[in-house]
């Protein structure tokens, strides 16, 4: 066996080793209540987050995250992309934009949920403190990802010929989808953080407010499967994005 | 006159936003409990610096204190990860797993784990901090240079030369990352996690503003809290500089 | 399709150039001084000299991608980016810059893509051909060989008959076996298509046996040292390399790029 193979072997023994032992001990400080009667045994989570009877609360909360999560998600990776493309085509425009773009990233998203609240209505929060989440990664994703195109590449598009729109259209663009993809996946987290946050502030459904109110009713097994499902649904739309992230990756980086 | 020309081509964007917020008030002649003016909010902090200050500096507190024991915890762990492969091997993929999911999702859990009082919104923030400084940590170490680990033991320099002189200055541009990342969000948690259950601190003030419809205290609650958030990432962008300058 | 030239039938010409750099702390370098050169219809004009003596300057001074501090760059005597605009110049640098998520077709396509055209299919397929790429059209540059790509390159630079063709340092990266081979080829190619071009090259034998001239050049800052016309008759085979003219072309050259007080 060769020994890179053996290396990538081991990793895999050693992170599902990892794992097992992480799920095991779940379960374990659940079971023998280690940390008091707040920590379900991982079992009972998951046996509370599949039962049939709950199974129409869940999936009206899923709806309604998801939902807010993935508007967020679209909204703020138009709007990241195309700042961040302005800013590269516009040389002009970039300091004011970087500037702009920082400072709105600093703002907690706790002290624009009032500003949200009024301009939108209570349940439509999450989504625009989502979209402010995903259009930082990408307006940084952009505007990198724009930039890496070489200056071997520019300096061949210039001897050809080629128009500014072109070298955008058939160097920069395809140049930067890499960097693209790695932000559309980091943003994914983000955009699941934006919803819920947005729920915090008053929404009527969803994860989120299931968090919330299960924490104060004392509800455990509720707390622990509504954070359950969200970061489930997390891990597995990020997975996916990975998978898509390595084959763009691999016809388009040099 | 090129200093106004820097000043306006940098800062356009926030005057734009002040523009938008005293329009957006004017025109429509909203109310001040939906949408109070900025000039008012800016009143009710001036008038009540003692309260900002007391809240403020106690959410500052919280965050400073959460964000370096998660660091130090995350970069002690990297540490042992990367000088025993078994346990690294282990502990790499939950890193990844930790950081694809909404970590603040984890707040309301922790919350009843540790039960409604000051020392579980630090606790909080540490246990949030710890992930990002766990995993770029652990990966600047990864990232040593190939064959340099070997140079070093030809020479026959001892573990502790090796550490300081190879380890560290390898580890340390990603650990200013890592510092970077976590600062905002070790501030924004500190902020939910107040909100949700604390009994002081900016986030509970702004909990306490929203529950008597005082919307000039909300705002100004947010306004504050915008301010220490970009001091503090300031701050780790002068120490991530300074970094750079020594450590290169 | 042959064009007008300048003054003297000259396509290129840099008149009295010279270019000089700012670094970042301000201070001022001289690339070049007081470089005149030209280059006629369909001649092929190898530059030689030592590391960092501006020759690759020459090049892209001649290619618009920089501007002469002083002087005057002229190529068929208009400025030298109304040649890059009217899409009649081809390019082959030492980094291929091939794009890698285009086919090699696609990329020796590029030019018409570039200039507004439709892609003439047949053209492509006869460049690929003529560097002996046939087969591989549709092969992603990560799956050539260095020397693979570097011919990609070529046909790439011919895609559109240029009438005027920069090469820079092409080869460079190459071992000596595929290099000598490519070199082989390119005069082959060449000599079948008698473009006006400027090759840009360390290796000395390299120039000898492309060109009907060598310029040599002079290190920091750059200047012409002196001029050679190359007395072998075309087309040249590999024969070429072998006889003693060559070997004493070669030594007189290499000892004329030597540093000065070198033993």
């Amino acid at each position: 066996m060769s020994p890179l193979l053996r290396a990538k072997l081991r990793a895999v023994l050693f992170g599902a080793l990892g794992i097992g032992l992480f799920l095991g001990a779940w379960e374990a400080v659940g079971v023998y209540r280690l940390v008091g009667s707040s920590w379900p045994p991982l079992s009972t989570t998951l046996a509370f987050a599949f039962d049939p009877d709950r199974a129409t609360l869940f999936r009206r909360a899923m709806a309604t995250t998801f939902s807010m999560a993935a508007g967020g998600y679209v909204i703020g990776a138009a709007a990241g992309i195309a700042a961040g493309a302005l800013g590269v085509l516009v040389r002009a425009l970039r300091p004011g934009l970087d500037r702009l773009v920082t400072t709105i990233h600093a703002i907690p998203s706790v002290a624009l949920a009032p500003v949200f609240i009024v301009l939108l209505d209570r349940d439509s929060t999450g989504m625009a403190i989502a979209a402010m989440i995903v259009g930082y990664a990408m307006y940084v994703a952009t505007t990198s990802g724009l930039a890496v195109a070489s200056a071997a590449h520019r300096d061949v598009f210039a001897a050809f010929g080629a128009s500014p729109l072109a070298r955008l259209w058939r160097l920069e663009l395809p140049a930067a989808l890499p960097a693209l993809a790695g932000g559309l996946r980091l943003a994914i987290p983000g955009a699941l953080i934006g919803a819920i946050i947005g729920e915090w502030f008053g929404a009527s459904r969803g994860l989120g407010l299931l968090m919330v109110s299960a924490m104060h009713n004392f509800q455990i097994p509720l707390l622990w499967s509504a954070v359950l499902i969200t970061s489930a649904a997390s891990l597995v739309l990020f997975g996916v994005a990975s998978l898509i992230e390595r084959r763009i990756a691999e016809r388009f980086r040099a | 006159m090129r200093a106004l020309g820097t000043v306006v081509s940098r800062y356009w964007g926030m005057a734009l936003i002040l523009l938008a917020w005293q329009g957006w008030v004017t025109v429509f002649q909203l109310n001040a409990i939906v949408l109070p003016q900025p000039l008012d909010v800016l009143a009710d902090i001036l008038s009540n610096p003692g309260i900002y200050l007391a809240n403020a500096g106690q959410t500052a507190w919280m965050a400073l204190v959460g964000l370096a024991t998660g660091m130090a915890v995350g970069t002690l762990l990297a540490m042992l990860a990367w000088s025993s492969p078994l346990l690294g091997g282990m502990l790499t993929p939950l890193g990844v797993l930790f950081s694809s999911i909404p970590v603040v999702a984890l707040i309301p859990v922790l919350a009843r784990l540790f039960g409604y009082d000051g020392g579980t919104v630090v606790a909080i923030v540490a246990i949030i901090s710890f992930l990002p400084a766990f995993v770029f940590t652990a990966s600047g170490l990864r990232a040593l240079p190939a064959g340099s680990d070997d140079v070093f033991r030809a020479f026959g320099a001892g573990g502790w030369v090796r550490f300081t002189r190879l380890v560290v200055p390898a580890a340390v541009p990603n650990w200013m990352i890592a510092l970077r990342l976590a600062a905002p969000t070790a501030i924004l948690a500190a902020l939910l996690a107040e909100f949700l259950i604390g009994t002081s601190g900016l986030g509970y003030l702004f909990r306490a503003a929203g529950e008597t419809f005082n919307t000039e205290r909300a705002f100004g609650t947010s306004v504050v809290a915008t301010v220490v958030s970009i001091l503090l990432f300031s701050g780790t962008l002068a120490a991530e500089a300074w970094v750079r300058r020594r450590w290169g | 399709m042959p064009t007008p030239a300048g003054p003297a039938g000259d396509a290129i010409r840099l008149d009295r150039v010279g270019k000089a750099f700012t670094l970042d702390d301000g201070a001022r370098v001289d690339a070049l001084v007081d470089i005149s050169l030209s280059i006629g219809q369909g001649e092929f004009v190898a530059l030689i000299g030592p590391s960092g003596c501006g020759k690759s300057t020459v090049l892209r001074l001649i290619a618009a991608l920089e501007a002469p501090s002083e002087g005057r760059v002229s190529v068929e005597g208009r400025a030298p980016d109304e040649l890059s605009r009217a899409h009649r110049l081809g390019v082959a640098f030492q980094d291929h810059a091939l794009l890698p998520w285009l086919t090699v077709s696609g990329n020796v396509g590029l030019p018409f893509r570039l200039a507004g055209r439709p892609v003439d299919r047949a053209r492509v397929a006869s460049l690929l051909g003529l560097v002996g790429l046939a087969g591989f059209e549709q092969a992603r540059p990560k799956q050539l060989s260095g020397g693979m790509r570097q011919r990609a390159s070529i046909a790439r630079a011919l895609a559109l008959s240029p009438d005027v063709l920069l090469l820079d340092e092409p080869f460079g990266a190459l071992d000596a076996v595929t290099r000598r081979r490519l070199n082989i080829e390119l005069q082959r190619i060449w000599s079948e298509q008698r473009i006006t071009t400027l090759l840009v090259t360390h290796a000395v034998d390299e120039a000898i046996f492309l060109a009907d001239r060598v310029v040599v050049m002079s290190g920091r800052p750059g200047r012409i040292l002196r001029t050679l016309e190359v007395p072998f008759a075309r087309p040249r085979g590999p024969e070429v390399m072998r006889t003693p003219e060559f070997h004493r072309l070669v030594d007189e050259l290499t000892l004329l790029l030597e540093p000065e007080g070198a033993a």
